[in-house]
């Protein structure tokens, strides 16, 4: 027992807390109010389905979209990364052009996923993707398509 | 149940209906990223009539809205109770105002001329979008994250808080971006929009009030809000944003004032008190918010405002292991006038602490400038700026300081703050005597290193003046016309370390020797060109007068027939 509290420097938050908590924050909108996050569901007791949403920065060509996500957290959560798929239609590196799904090695939160980490960390980092020159102005869908998958 | 079977029907209905009301009233706040409102609903309205209210909330038309919750767009027939919003809540809000092309250009156009004239009421989070957006149509101008370009484009001024607390995102955005990019910064000083905007106090204030961890620190310090309330200060404060070597006089002028605290007893409780609970918090909002520039000019601005220093001191750095001792009495003026201005005078001024203490070179003294004593000091000074008078007024206080206003790079040693914690703590002394000794074989082995440091002699000058707030306790107040009073052969030999390191430092000429005669040589040679030809009467008058020569001129006239 000492051992093993001597190993581990962080007390290691349960999964559910830890959902729990970013579901209050995605109500409470903690933040800068340019991404919003929930349950898919509100009866999924596993807290496993989440719909997020980005809303295109300004002055790059996904301005004033709002863009819906879906995330997946898993049962390894917060330990593992989520899975995260577009789910209104985009243009931009690191998603997959035909089913939205975002491509773990292209988004740094996601590569580099720590468990401090949290879903409000993998929006935001998709939206400031979407600022970078390499992506600010790749040419868009029409708005209001979504992802076939 | 039985409302309804009372006598009097309306206003039973009413009392129903307004107690429905309270019961299911809600206060959702609703978030632009610029914007932040809050808006009481009935709980179970729909999400049509929520869009209403913020239709006249923010000025937008309907179907510029676009409600967000949880991550799902709120659509017009859903209700709140549907998506779980109650009453706390936050929601998003997007007001589209300028749709993309594709989505028609007849749309595109009422949409951006409807747009316009609601930019001037509404939040301008909308106004930058029609007027950047429009013209080029499907694809905005890609303007580079530079807060500078674009005339037309509004949001960079919100950016620089043209407008109010609607412009918070922008503003951390801004910050964000200051933060990573020093180049920016110094863009952005030397752009005279900013130039303008800064040197309007009101406007400065304002951003600075709105941000919010400010305003947390205004609540917990009244002070800070009375010195964000005075233009005067604030317009300094700018000036000192803009110049940095005026900062960094301002800087070392606030640590010379500060030195005043620590001579007082029990100054340095207060001291500490200070730094806990008004340096802290400030420093962690500057470190994130602002950087650290407004909050050190801040700091340092409050003695400016007592003291006219828009020139630069070429004096050399104070020294950080220089005598203990006094405050000189304009520095005097400073700690009380500071004081009695505001409390929060000294407060601010602690915060800026940890900078000068960074950046000046004789920083040496860094963790001994938070010692307890020093903190706890400004905390009793800022509690009680009569007290501050009041000590500071004590005739010991006099002559302490009448020597060392009479002779400057004395008090330039002096006032250092590091300096008089140390003197008060002897096992830093001992240490200091140690790093002293260190000091001196680096000297012979590498002269060149050491100009930025400030003698390193917790020298007797404590000696010389008295004014030792030595482990001796307070001083006696005679001690300023007695120089050689000290004895300890250790401080003997730290004033020749002293001396040496000022040779090092600069070649200025400080006090060179413990005896009245080398210390007054100046006063001497000065009462001599007068035609004071009696070496010993100018002496001794010089001890009487503290090295007062005007004094001594006094007494040796009246000594004379006249």
């Amino acid at each position: 027992m000492v051992v093993v509290t001597l190993v581990t420097y962080r007390v290691k938050v349960p999964r559910n807390f830890r959902l729990l908590e970013e579901l209050e924050e995605g109500q409470k909108g903690v933040g800068d109010g340019t991404v919003s996050w929930g349950l898919e569901d509100d009866e999924d007791i596993m807290l496993t389905r989440w719909t997020g949403m980005i809303i295109g920065p300004p002055r790059t060509i996904y301005e004033n979209r709002m863009y819906s996500l879906k995330v997946e957290c898993g049962p390894r959560y917060p330990e593992s990364p989520p899975f995260v798929r577009f789910v209104t239609k985009i243009n931009l590196n690191g998603v997959h052009n035909s089913n939205g799904v975002v491509d773990t090695r292209a988004v740094a939160a996601l590569a580099k996923w720590q468990n401090s980490y949290s879903i409000r960390v993998v929006l935001q980092e998709l939206r400031r993707l979407m600022m970078c020159k390499e992506n600010m102005k790749l040419p868009q869908p029409p708005e209001g398509q979504v992802f076939s998958n | 149940m039985a409302e309804s079977s009372g006598t009097d029907p309306t206003v039973d209905s009413n009392v129903v209906e307004n107690a429905a009301k309270d019961r299911t009233m809600i206060v959702v706040t609703v978030k632009t990223p610029k914007d932040k409102e809050e808006i009481a609903i009935l709980e179970d309205s729909s999400v049509a009539q929520f869009k209403e209210e913020i239709s006249k909330r923010f000025n937008a038309k309907l179907d510029q809205l676009v409600l967000i919750f949880a991550g799902k767009i709120l659509k017009d027939g859903d209700t709140l109770n549907q998506h779980g919003i109650k009453d706390g809540l936050t929601v998003h809000l997007v007001i589209k105002t300028a749709p993309k092309a594709t989505s028609g250009s007849t749309s595109q156009n009422s949409a951006s001329s409807s747009g316009t004239p609601q930019a001037n009421s509404s939040s301008s989070a909308s106004s930058p979008v029609p007027n950047a957006s429009t013209p080029p149509g499907t694809g905005p101008a890609i303007q580079p994250p530079n807060l500078l370009s674009g005339f037309g484009d509004l949001s960079s001024l919100s950016g620089m808080g043209m407008g109010s607390a609607n412009f918070m995102e922008l503003q951390q955005q801004m910050q964000r971006q200051l933060m990573s990019n020093p180049e920016m910064l110094s863009q952005i000083m030397d752009n005279p929009l900013v130039q303008n905007m800064m040197s309007n106090p009101d406007l400065m204030r304002q951003m600075i009030v709105t941000n919010p961890q400010m305003q947390q620190l205004m609540e917990r310090n009244p002070e800070i809000s009375h010195m964000l309330n005075n233009p005067e200060l604030m317009r300094q404060t700018m000036e000192l944003a803009r110049n940095p070597a005026m900062m960094q006089e301002m800087m070392r002028n606030q640590d010379r004032a500060l030195s005043n605290l620590e001579s007082i007893p029990g100054g340095y409780n207060a001291l500490r008190r200070m730094y806990t609970d008004i340096q802290e918090p400030m420093f962690s909002a500057a470190r994130e918010q602002f950087g650290n520039n407004p909050f050190s000019a801040l700091g340092g601005n409050l003695d400016s405002g007592v003291q006219p220093s828009r020139t630069e001191n070429r004096e050399p750095l104070p020294n950080p292991w220089g005598p203990p001792g006094t405050a000189p009495s304009e520095s005097r003026g400073t700690g009380s006038s500071t004081t009695t201005s505001s409390n929060g005078g000294t407060a601010p001024s602690v915060s800026s602490l940890p900078n000068p203490l960074g950046i000046n070179a004789s920083g040496l003294g860094n963790g001994v400038f938070s010692s307890p004593g020093m903190q706890s000091l400004m905390q009793q000074i800022s509690e009680n700026p009569q007290l501050m008078q009041n000590m500071l007024s004590a005739p010991y206080m006099r002559s302490m300081m009448q020597s060392l206003a009479q002779n400057p790079d004395l008090a330039s040693q002096m006032q250092n703050p590091e300096a008089l914690s140390v003197m008060t703590n002897p096992r830093a002394m001992q240490a200091l005597m140690q790093i002293q000794q260190g000091l001196q074989t680096l000297q012979t082995e590498a002269p060149g290193l050491m100009p930025s440091l400030a003698p390193g002699g917790i020298p007797g000058i404590p000696s010389t003046t008295g004014g030792s707030v030595a482990p001796e306790g307070p001083p006696p107040p005679t001690q300023g016309s007695n120089p050689s009073a000290d004895v300890s052969p250790s401080q003997q030999q730290q004033q020749l370390m002293q001396q040496m390191l000022q040779m090092f430092a600069g070649g200025v000429t400080t006090t060179q020797a413990v005896t009245p005669e080398v210390r007054f040589q100046q006063q001497l040679d000065q009462l001599s060109a007068m035609g004071f030809l009696n070496r010993e009467a100018n002496l001794q008058a010089l001890i009487a007068t503290g090295g007062d020569i005007n004094a001594a001129i006094e007494r040796l006239l009246g000594s004379q027939p006249s």
